[in-house]
């Protein structure tokens, strides 16, 4: 094995054990099949794993490893062509959902708070990822592109939105 | 909120979830025999079309059809090669991490409707002058054992049935664009934010 090729392997590894749950999340929400989510965590880590090869500083880990991955999301859910997916306005008029303490847990909240995100539209999913990732307002402009004001009221209306579905856990 | 970036953050993942540098290995295999399968698919039916309508010319049969059967065989060869070169090619992993989610969401977008929306260029256009050849023969060469009134209907029903096809495949392929170019649309109200 060559040294750049060790160098490669090494970045992957420490973005693998930085990243990894975050991006199993990340996959949990693209897909809802598990078997297609495995398969587009391994796309999401070979994609990184491959991109290693031309990293060399040019930004934060963090944003290196979230752009690859929401990259290699969205081409593999143009491939699928999943569609039915709502803007923040739509999804706000929807009814909220049930009190989530009264619900069967925690798992029960995780998996609407999948289907929410799943329904939003792009970048509109992706910034609620990052935010939900504690990416903060710069960092999700440098992965998605926004402008920090576009970003900003993303922000604003997606804790309005959370704060609306998940009312009693957010205002705890 | 922070409660539900907490649930968010804590979810529970899996020891078996977590990818090893193997499982990259293995998928970086897969990768590659998938592009070798995928050549091998398209050199096998390519020599299929080519033996087959070889084996249709040497043998005499459909004598008048030869060189538009020629033709035919080029312009599957050409298709394939296109459909291989615009509709299944991958981004690099270098432009992944180049590029902000807009910016590659919006390329992936483009590369898709410039495709579809070229189609009528790349995937009809090659077919129609051996088609049209084709068809210009059963027109001038009647069928001798057919009333000429019968022969006039087949050909009439050729051209008709050749023209719903390739209009039913060029409608699908505007829709398909038309869906795309909406979506971009969006994607550039966004930028613009």
């Amino acid at each position: 094995m060559d040294t750049k090729q060790g160098r490669q392997n090494e970045l992957y590894l420490q973005a693998a054990a930085e990243f990894g749950p975050a991006l199993v999340r990340l996959a949990g929400v693209y897909e809802s099949d598990h078997d297609k989510q495995r398969d587009l965590l391994q796309d999401i880590h070979f994609a990184l794993w491959r991109s290693f090869a031309g990293f060399s500083g040019q930004c934060s880990l963090r944003t290196w490893v979230y752009r690859v991955a929401h990259n290699a999301s969205i081409s593999s859910r143009i491939r699928r062509r999943r569609a039915t997916m709502l803007t923040l306005d739509e999804i706000a008029d929807m009814p909220a959902l049930n009190d989530v303490e009264n619900e069967a847990g925690e798992l029960r909240a995780l998996e609407r708070l999948r289907t929410l995100i799943r329904r939003l539209k792009p970048p509109d999913d992706q910034v609620m990822l990052l935010y939900l990732e504690d990416a903060d307002a710069g960092t999700i402009g440098e992965i998605t592109g926004l402008s920090p004001r576009a970003v900003a009221t993303r922000i604003h209306r997606l804790k309005a939105l959370l704060a609306k579905q998940f009312h009693d856990r957010a205002n705890a | 909120m922070s409660d539900v970036k907490a649930l968010w953050q804590n979810q529970t993942v899996e020891e078996k979830e977590m990818i090893t540098l193997s499982d990259i290995r293995d998928r970086a295999h897969k990768f590659q025999s998938r592009i070798r399968w995928r050549n091998v698919a398209l050199y096998v039916y390519s020599a299929f079309n080519i033996a087959a309508s070889f084996w249709l010319i040497l043998s005499g049969r459909l004598v008048a059809y030869r060189y538009p059967m020629l033709l035919m065989i080029g312009a599957h060869l050409f298709v394939l090669w296109q459909v291989n070169r615009r509709i299944g090619a991958r981004p690099l992993p270098e432009e992944l991490a180049a590029r902000t989610a807009l910016d590659h969401h919006r390329s992936e977008l483009e590369r898709q409707r410039n495709a579809l929306s070229n189609a009528w260029l790349w995937y009809i256009a090659p077919f129609m002058p051996a088609l049209i050849w084709e068809l210009a023969i059963r027109a001038i060469t009647p069928n001798p054992n057919i009333p000429a009134f019968n022969n006039r209907i087949i050909v009439f029903y050729l051209v008709s049935g050749a023209i719903f096809f390739w209009t039913a495949v060029w409608l699908a392929f505007s829709r398909a664009a038309l869906k795309l170019q909406l979506q971009l649309e969006q994607l550039k109200r966004v930028a613009a934010e």
